[in-house]
């Protein structure tokens, strides 16, 4: 698409511009916390237990949000904490990406047996409940990083198989491809160079949308300690730390779910911004 | 019609061999986990004859494909397995469980559906205006809210702040409020978001030019002849959703200890109770895909280029 | 002759505004068409065909495409101007239309009854038994068996949608029928049967017809005059004998000349150099100057205005005017 066109819907779209400055802050925020924060996120310290929050009545070396049941400081755990969301969305996006698009693309181009076997294979994982697996394999392999961002992976490749092979089907019967292919150009030539970056737009999409949807999973599984473990911050975890003090301690809660709302928030904003500035119908 | 007996019957089939597969996936999930499932029903320090006396009664002294088709035998003839914790059969156990679930989903579904199914066509029939923008934030917000966050929020609003309904529990209507609204939002938000998109996409489709240009009304077009359109993107997203839905149920069954199946999954799994992690496995894939065959089925219905093609 | 006008359109705009720029769709097209008179609208594709069908209806794309000057009167009443309510009336009622595409102009998930039934029931007091009956009436009519009023679209070809879209047109005998290129997306012995169709209906309806079409031969079976659109305007308009026989403008007779004949001898065929004029970027003066071998200076700037050259034959074009 001409890149003047595209230029000027971004800064048309206010959802993708909101949706980009707010990703951005977060990240950026996120990165540089190490610099930001004063007070040790992982060790307790009880003589400081569940301190009211300051706010930025001292700026930031006062405890922002307040401390937590075992004396930590909130806003240095919320702002550690979305490294590990943020990374853990990251790398499940990515790899799961990245497996999804290479099955969807051979079983879309390919089709035949090889198409079926792979379809087949979305139909039993999309069968089971994304979260009810994540749960159980969890339980079973032991919670922790690693393994939480491979049952992110194997819960969400599907997504992305689908929407690039459907996608692929589509480009394969389109006539610049049929007209490459009786030039004689190579499959190799014709798969990444033809039909590709005919599909990006949608994984584009996709992958903003998806990333929402992982921070989301992480958070539940995280709040039913199947997740990220104590003491490492989570927003889930820490969500659930401060259940059972909402009356006297909100701040608990509402620090980690006001983040992890605005967080998902500029994530869906950035993916419906990035369909409308790339939708190739709109004139 | 023929064509839609073929198409049921396709799916029926489709969903044998899903179910097939999964139950495989569930068996092999409990034999890779660490530990031996004899020492877990036997106390403590239990002595080796003991245990090995266990593992014979259990079958775990078979190669894996017989107690794999012991398994399934046993569930084709109803028989899930016996629970390690609760000591009575895994089939009465989820049975006592489902009924509370499908209280809570099924009122929740339909309730959300009658909301956001006209909401989204509305905000889809007229783009750009204030009914528009607020049904989309209303969606925006609703697909951004963790289902923990929401539950913890909607308890610290009604039960802490306004104490108007109480903050955990089952048997009352008042209980049903917040974990309804809890795990109907995101829902809602989502259908709302399809059936506005899904509207803008069929409006500008030709054949409705086709049927203004014989002299059908606004009205008629939007609630008729576009809505059926519109409705296909929503009853499959629906049926997609059933199994986030399902999966939203154990998250908010914990936070309100509302005492359905969502809860025992959690806690057979909590507990390392096996068989109970198995078949609530199975059955949850089960409910899911037999949903989404009537899903599909509805869907041919509405829309009849699926059956004949 | 003036008292059994039909339809006026009088110097219509249309802009289409896009990202890509704004578009003149239309610029000054003037058109009349009498009660019982079949015209056809011949031009390039992107010439305005489709939008000066639309416009009739009030039904131009929403919110790009807006008249920005002139009228459109239906019996003397301005279209722009009715209600919803007079427009509703009108539509389907008095002038109906036939789409370009069969494929797209049929919803998928309704039956081709209900499609064809709903407009018999919008205007007139009947209940559902009847408007399937006059229905079933229709389908015969255009060929297909009436039993077929359950199929959805998709089990028909694309010929036999169309004739789905032809009886929804003539339902309720309309005064005017708008036929937006209805054999273009078809097969060529499709096209055949589909004209063979309109032929028929022609002479057992007395509806006016404005066909809108790129096919000069449909027009000489199925028209009595023809107005030749380019670059949103009218430029030469007349019966179809004189028009074809004796074209005028030199746009006409390069539109003539690129037919390849059965007959006769062999010659070779000629085509117009160059491109069609595009709607964002519309030359000055005559649109067709910049293709044309007869230009002459005040092409450039001037647009030529309609002139008679002979009896109910105008032409707008300088050189071809002042010859006269």
């Amino acid at each position: 698409m001409d890149k003047k066109i595209l230029f000027s819907r971004m800064l048309k779209s206010k959802f993708f511009m909101v949706g980009a400055v707010l990703v951005l802050l977060i990240v950026l925020l996120s990165v540089f916390s190490p610099f930001i924060v004063q007070f040790d996120p992982v060790t307790n310290s009880l003589k400081d237990r569940l301190i009211s929050p300051e706010y930025f009545a001292s700026g930031l070396s006062g405890h922002v949000f307040g401390t937590d049941d075992l004396g930590r400081d909130i806003f240095s755990r919320l702002l550690l904490g979305s490294r590990y969301s943020l990374f853990i969305a990251a790398a499940v996006v990515l790899v799961a990406a990245f497996i999804g698009t290479i099955l969807g693309a051979v079983s879309g181009y390919f089709g035949g047996v090889t198409d079926m076997i792979i379809m087949r294979l979305c139909d039993i994982m999309m069968a089971i409940p994304n979260l009810v697996l994540a749960i159980a394999v969890m339980a079973i392999l032991g919670p922790n990083i690693f393994n939480l961002i491979i049952v992110l992976i194997v819960t969400s490749w599907v997504q992305y198989c689908k929407v690039t092979r459907n996608n692929v089907m589509v480009v394969k019967n389109a006539e610049f491809v049929k007209a490459s292919q009786v030039l004689g150009a190579k499959k190799t030539h014709i798969m990444f160079r033809q039909i590709f970056p005919n599909v990006t737009t949608q994984l584009i999409i996709l992958i903003s949308q998806q990333f929402g949807w992982t921070i989301l999973t992480e958070a539940s599984l995280s709040f039913l300690s199947l997740g990220v473990q104590p003491p490492t911050p989570s927003w889930g975890n820490m969500i659930a730390d401060g259940r059972n003090y909402l009356i006297t301690n909100p701040w608990m809660v509402f620090a980690p779910g006001i983040a992890l709302m605005i967080t998902v928030l500029a994530f869906n904003f950035l993916g419906d911004g990035l369909r409308d500035v790339l939708d190739p119908k709109k004139i | 019609m023929p064509n839609v007996m073929r198409f049921i019957l396709k799916r029926l089939g489709m969903t044998l061999v899903i179910l097939f597969c999964v139950s495989i996936i569930a068996f092999g999930l409990i034999r890779i986990a660490p530990g031996n499932p004899a020492m877990l029903v036997l106390p403590d320090g239990a002595p080796e004859e003991a245990i090995r006396a266990m593992e014979v009664k259990l079958g775990l002294d078979q190669p894996l494909p017989v107690q794999y088709f012991r398994y399934i035998g046993g569930v084709l003839k109803g028989d899930l397995g016996t629970s390690i914790i609760y000591k009575i059969p895994v089939k009465d156990l989820i049975f006592q469980r489902l009924p509370v679930t499908f209280q809570l989903t099924v009122i929740t579904m339909v309730v959300c559906l009658l909301i956001s199914i006209p909401l989204g066509i509305i905000a889809g029939s007229r783009q750009g205006t204030i009914i528009d923008f607020s049904a989309t934030m209303f969606a925006l917000l609703g697909q951004s809210m963790s289902t923990v966050w929401m539950g913890i929020l909607v308890i610290y609003i009604f039960s802490v702040k306004l104490g108007w309904l109480p903050s955990m529990g089952y048997g009352t209507w008042q209980n049903f409020v917040l974990p309804a609204i809890t795990l109907g939002y995101p829902v809602a938000a989502q259908v709302t978001r399809m059936g506005r998109s899904g509207m803008i996409d069929v409006l500008k489709e030709d054949y409705i030019t086709a049927t203004y240009a014989k002299g059908i009304g606004k009205a008629v077009v939007y609630t008729k002849y576009a809505f059926k359109n519109a409705l296909i993107p929503i009853v499959t997203i629906v049926g997609m959703q059933i199994g986030t839905y399902l999966a939203g149920a154990v998250v908010v069954e914990t936070i309100f200890a509302w005492p359905g199946f969502g809860q025992l999954i959690f806690q057979a799994v909590g507990t390392r109770d096996y068989p109970l992690v198995q078949s609530c496995l199975l059955v949850s894939a089960a409910l899911f895909a037999i949903v989404n065959m009537f899903v599909d089925i509805l869907n041919s219905f509405i829309d009849p280029r699926i059956t004949l093609h | 002759m003036e008292n059994n006008v039909l339809l006026e359109i009088k110097d219509l705009q249309v802009q289409y505004v896009t990202e890509r720029g704004t578009g003149n769709a239309l610029n000054g097209l003037t058109l009349t068409i009498h009660k019982g008179e079949s015209l056809g609208l011949v031009g390039e594709t992107g010439a305005g065909k489709t939008t000066a069908a639309l416009s009739v209806l009030n039904l131009l794309p929403k919110p790009a495409g807006r008249i920005i000057g002139g009228e459109i009167l239906y019996n003397g009443k301005s279209v722009q101007k009715m209600s919803n309510k007079e427009l509703m009336d009108i539509r389907g009622k008095k002038i109906s239309m036939i789409f370009q595409n069969p494929l797209t102009s049929l919803n998928p998930v309704f039956t081709i009854g209900e499609q064809i039934s709903m407009v018999i029931r919008k205007h007139e007091k009947c209940t559902h038994r009847q408007a399937d009956e006059k229905t079933k009436q229709l389908l015969e009519e255009v060929g297909i068996p009436g039993s077929r009023l359950h199929d959805y679209p998709s089990q028909f070809s694309g010929g036999m949608r169309q004739r789905v879209g032809i009886a929804a047109g003539i339902a309720l005998n309309p005064e005017l029928l708008i036929a937006d290129e209805p054999t273009t997306a078809l097969d060529v012995t499709i096209q055949a049967q589909i004209l063979e169709l309109m032929k028929k209906l022609k002479t057992q309806y007395d509806t006016s017809l404005l066909m809108i079409t790129h096919n000069l031969g449909i027009i000489s079976e199925l028209c009595e005059n023809v107005a030749v659109i380019y670059g949103g305007r009218i430029i030469e308009h007349g019966p179809v004998k004189d028009v074809f026989g004796t074209p005028l403008h030199p746009y006409t007779a390069g539109l003539l000349g690129a037919i390849p004949s059965l007959e006769g001898k062999k010659e070779r065929l000629h085509a117009i150099p160059g491109k069609i004029a595009g709607a964002t970027n519309l030359p000055a003066g005559c649109a067709f100057h910049p293709r044309c071998e007869m230009c002459i200076e005040k092409c450039k700037s001037q647009v030529p205005p309609m002139a008679t050259v002979r009896p109910g034959h105008n032409v707008a074009c300088f050189v071809k005017a002042e010859g006269k």
